[in-house]
C-alpha cells in the first residue's frame, strides 16, 4: 500500500511541532484579550520581583524572610531616604517587606494550589472512575469538608496546628482540595461517557491508556481555570489567616505586614499596611484576569475561531 | 461449543457470527425494560447484513453487545450467546488462550467444514475474559460510530488517534516496516520494541535521545505515519498527510467519518459493526460514505453489520436484512426477497412508509399506533396492537422465527399458522 497522493506534503512537520501548534493557537487566543495580557504582565512582574529580591533589597541576616529592625528609624513616612515606602512600628522597611513578601506569598499560593490540585485530581478521578461505594464514601467526605466554610475550617486547622507560616500552608492544603475533587469527579463522569472514549475502548486500548489520553486531558480544563483563579484567592485567604495572627510575627509576608500595620492606620500611618495590601490586590487581580481569559480560550465553543 | 441449528441458518454461506437468543434488560424504576428480548440471527462470512428497525427497537444494543459495550448496570445480559468465529491470520501473537483451535480439524485444515478453514473454534463474546475482549476489539471486530464528531478525541490530532490502533495491534508489522530490530544493538532493539508496543519506561526517555536509538525511533515514527497515511488514503480522503496533522474540529463531518472508517479498517478486522454511520451526516454525503464502506467491504471480504433505520441505504448496500421490532426479530432474509415480498406486517408497514418519487402528494404513510412499552410486555406478538391482520392467537402466543424459504424467515402467524394446541401454552414456557 503506497500513497500516491500528489498533494502529500513531505514529512517536515514532526509530531512535536503539531503539539506546539495547539499551544500556539491557544496562546494566540489568550494574548488577543487585552485584560488577560495585563494580568500576565502583573504576574510576570511579581515573579520577577520574587526572583530578583536579593538585588532589589539586600537580604536581612541571618534570616532574609524576617523583617529587618531599625530602631533608629521607626514609623518613617514614605519617601524617607533609605526607606522609599516608609517603615513600620518596629522600624521594618516596608519596601523590604513588599519585595521579600512576594517570595513567601507566591510560595504560599504555588505550593497550596499545586498540592490541592494534585490531591483533587487523584481523589476526583478515583471517585469518578471506580464509582459505586468508593465514589459514595469519597464524596461524603467531600461533603463534610464542604459543609464548613473554607476560611473558618482553614482557621480552625491552623489554630490547632499552632501559629506558623508553614502551618498556614498545611491547613490550606487540607481544606482546599475538596473543590477540585468535586469538579474532577463531575468532569470524569461526563467525559467517560463521551463517544471518543467508547471509540478508544473499541480499538482495544487499555484502560490506563484511555484514562491518560482520552479522559484526563479532556477533563482537566475546568480545573486549570479554577486553579488559576485560586492562585490569587489563596494569597487572600493566607493573608487573612496571617492577619488574624496565625503566622509568626515579624515575618516578611504580605498578610502579616497588613495585619501588623493596621494599628497605625487610625493614627495616619497608612503606608505600613497599604503597600503590602496593594501587592495582595495585584496578585489576586492578575490571576483573576488570566483565569477569565483562560476560561474563554479553553471554552470549546470558542475553539477553532 | 458446537453450532446449533437455528431457523435463520443460511445454508449458502458459513456464519462468522451468530446471535442466539440474546436478551438484554435495562433496570428502570418501573422494572426491567426488555430492550432486547430473544434475538437470533447470523452474520455470514463476507456479507453485509442490515439491521433495521425504529428507534428503541434494540438494534444498537444488539450491535454494542458484540464488543462488550453494554454498561452493566444499568443493563443486564439476561440470556443468549453471541458466537464469533475469528478468521485465520498469519499473526496470531495477540490470540489469548480463549482462542481455541477448531475441534474438528485442530486448526490445521483449510478446507475443514466445521470452521470453514478459519481454524478457530467459536468464542462466546458475552462470556470472554476482558483480556480476550481487548484482543478482539479493533483487531477482530471494529466499530464505526454514529456521530464522527463525538467519536474523535477533540484534543488529539487525527494522526495521534490513528496511531493508537497500530501501536495497539500492529506493533510487529511496524517493526517489520523498519527492517526489524535484529541489526540494532541490544539496548536499542529493546527501546524501539517497547516504543512500538507503547511500553516505554523512564529509561527509554533517556535512551531515545541517544543518536542511534533516536534514528531508529524516527524511522519507526515515519513507518507509523506511512501506515496511517495509507489507511486514510484508502478511504479516499483528500490529502491524507495534511489530515494526519489536523484536529477533529478542523475537518468536515464526512471527512471525520472517513477517519473513523480508516480507524475501523486499520487492522483489517473480520467484522465491522457500523452503528448508523451516516445518521449524523448530510444526505449528500450519506450515500458516498455507504458506497465507500460497501466498496472497502467487498474489496477486503470483511463482514459488516450495518445498523440503520434508512431502508433505502440498506436496500442499496446490504446482502441480507434483519428487521427488528420492539426487541425481537420480525423478519430476516435476502434484501431482494424482503424488499420485494415482505411477509411480516411490520416490514410491510416500514416499506410502505418510504415516500417514493412520482407519487402524488398526500398524507405520508405510517404505521398506526406506537411501540409497546417494554417494561412488562404483554404475551404474544409485540406487533399485535398495531397489526391490521391481528388474530386471537397473536395476543396469546409469541410467534417464533420460522423459515419460509431458504432465503427468508419470518415470525408471524400469517406466514406460519399456529400449531393446534399451541395457543394454550404459556409464553414463558416457550421462551426457555
Amino acid at each position: 500500500m503506497s500513497v500516491t497522493d500528489p498533494n502529500a506534503a513531505p514529512m517536515r512537520e514532526t509530531a512535536f511541532s503539531v503539539r506546539t501548534r495547539r499551544w500556539r493557537e491557544l496562546s494566540a487566543t489568550i494574548l488577543s484579550n487585552p485584560t488577560t495580557v495585563i494580568g500576565l504582565v502583573i504576574i510576570v512582574a511579581l515573579l520577577a520581583m520574587a526572583v530578583f529580591a536579593p538585588w532589589l533589597a539586600s537580604p536581612n541576616t541571618p534570616d532574609p524572610y524576617q523583617m529587618p529592625r531599625d530602631w533608629g528609624a521607626v514609623r518613617m513616612p514614605p519617601g524617607t531616604p533609605g526607606h522609599v515606602l516608609g517603615t513600620t512600628n518596629q522600624g521594618g522597611d516596608v519596601f523590604y517587606g513588599v519585595v521579600w513578601g512576594s517570595r513567601t506569598s507566591l510560595q504560599l499560593s504555588i505550593v497550596v494550589v499545586s498540592v490541592t490540585v494534585c490531591i483533587g485530581i487523584a481523589i476526583g478521578s478515583i471517585a469518578g472512575l471506580v464509582g459505586g461505594w468508593v465514589d459514595e464514601a469519597l464524596m461524603r467526605i467531600v461533603d463534610v469538608f464542604l459543609s464548613i466554610p473554607e476560611l473558618i475550617f482553614a482557621l480552625a486547622v491552623a489554630a490547632i496546628l499552632g501559629p506558623s507560616f508553614s502551618n498556614i500552608i498545611l491547613s490550606l492544603c487540607i481544606v482546599f482540595w475538596v473543590k477540585y475533587a468535586r469538579i474532577m469527579r463531575a468532569q470524569i463522569i461526563l467525559v467517560r461517557q463521551a463517544d471518543y472514549v467508547k471509540a478508544a475502548t473499541v480499538i482495544g486500548d487499555s484502560k490506563f491508556n484511555i484514562f491518560r489520553r482520552d479522559i484526563l486531558p479532556n477533563a482537566v480544563t475546568p480545573i486549570a481555570v479554577q486553579a488559576t483563579l485560586d492562585m490569587g484567592n489563596i494569597v487572600l485567604v493566607g493573608a487573612t489567616l496571617s492577619f488574624i495572627g496565625l503566622s509568626e510575627s515579624g515575618i516578611a509576608e504580605w498578610g502579616v505586614l497588613v495585619s501588623e500595620g493596621q494599628a497605625g492606620i487610625a493614627s495616619g500611618r497608612w503606608w505600613a499596611s497599604t503597600f503590602p495590601g496593594l501587592m495582595i490586590f495585584l496578585w489576586a487581580l492578575a490571576f483573576n484576569l488570566v483565569g477569565d481569559g483562560l476560561r474563554d480560550a479553553l471554552d470549546p465553543r470558542t475553539e477553532g475561531r | 461449543m458446537t453450532s446449533i441449528e437455528t431457523p435463520t441458518e443460511n445454508p449458502t454461506r458459513p456464519a462468522i457470527a451468530r446471535v442466539q437468543g440474546l436478551k438484554v434488560h435495562f433496570a428502570s424504576k418501573k422494572g426491567p425494560v426488555h430492550a432486547v428480548d430473544g434475538v437470533d440471527f447470523d452474520i455470514a462470512d463476507g456479507e453485509m447484513l442490515g439491521l433495521v428497525g425504529e428507534t428503541g427497537c434494540g438494534k444498537s444494543v444488539t450491535g454494542r453487545a458484540f464488543l462488550g459495550l453494554i454498561p452493566q448496570p444499568p443493563a443486564r445480559i439476561a440470556g443468549g450467546r453471541i458466537l464469533f468465529r475469528p478468521r485465520r491470520r498469519e499473526d496470531t501473537s495477540e490470540d489469548t488462550p480463549e482462542f481455541r483451535p477448531c475441534p474438528t480439524c485442530k486448526g490445521a485444515d483449510i478446507v475443514c467444514a466445521t470452521c470453514n478453514g478459519s481454524g478457530y473454534d467459536t468464542l462466546d463474546l458475552l462470556a470472554v475474559k476482558p483480556r480476550t475482549m481487548r484482543a478482539i476489539r479493533g483487531r477482530r471486530i471494529a466499530m464505526i460510530f454514529q456521530d464522527p464528531g463525538k467519536a474523535l478525541n477533540p484534543i488529539l490530532t487525527i494522526g495521534d488517534q490513528l496511531a493508537e490502533v497500530f501501536l495497539q495491534h500492529a506493533s510487529a508489522d511496524l517493526l517489520a516496516d523498519i527492517g526489524g530490530t535484529g541489526d540494532m544493538g541490544g539496548l536499542a532493539a529493546g527501546a524501539v520494541g517497547r516504543a512500538a508496543r507503547q511500553e516505554s519506561g523512564r529509561l527509554d526517555g533517556i535512551l531515545s535521545r541517544v543518536p542511534p536509538v533516536r534514528g531508529h525511533l524516527r524511522r519507526l515514527r515515519a513507518a507509523l505515519e506511512d501506515r496511517i497515511a495509507a489507511a486514510l488514503a484508502e478511504t479516499q480522503i483528500s490529502n491524507p498527510r495534511r489530515v494526519i496533522r489536523s484536529y477533529p474540529h478542523e475537518l468536515s463531518g464526512g471527512m471525520r467519518q472517513r477517519v473513523m472508517i480508516a480507524q475501523a479498517l486499520a487492522c483489517d478486522p473480520d467484522l465491522i459493526i457500523a452503528d448508523e454511520p451516516t445518521t449524523a451526516l448530510d444526505v449528500t454525503i450519506q450515500a458516498k460514505i455507504m458506497e465507500l464502506i460497501k466498496m472497502l467491504q467487498e474489496k477486503r471480504k470483511t463482514s459488516v453489520l450495518y445498523i440503520s433505520h434508512d431502508l433505502s441505504l440498506v436496500r442499496r448496500t446490504c446482502d441480507r436484512v434483519v428487521v427488528m421490532y420492539a426487541g425481537r426479530v420480525a423478519e430476516v432474509g435476502g434484501v431482494r426477497e424482503v424488499f420485494a415480498a415482505p411477509r411480516h406486517p411490520y416490514t410491510r408497514g416500514l416499506l410502505d412508509a418510504i415516500p417514493r418519487s412520482g407519487e402524488t402528494r398526500g398524507v405520508l404513510a405510517s404505521i398506526p399506533g406506537t411501540v409497546p412499552e417494554l417494561v412488562s410486555p404483554p404475551p404474544g406478538c409485540r406487533f399485535a396492537d398495531r397489526c391490521v391482520h391481528v388474530m386471537p392467537e397473536c395476543t396469546r402466543v409469541n410467534p417464533t422465527l420460522q423459515p419460509l424459504t431458504p432465503d427468508q424467515s419470518v415470525s408471524c402467524f400469517l406466514a406460519h399458522p399456529p400449531a393446534p394446541g399451541a395457543a394454550h401454552k404459556e409464553p414463558e414456557l416457550q421462551e426457555t
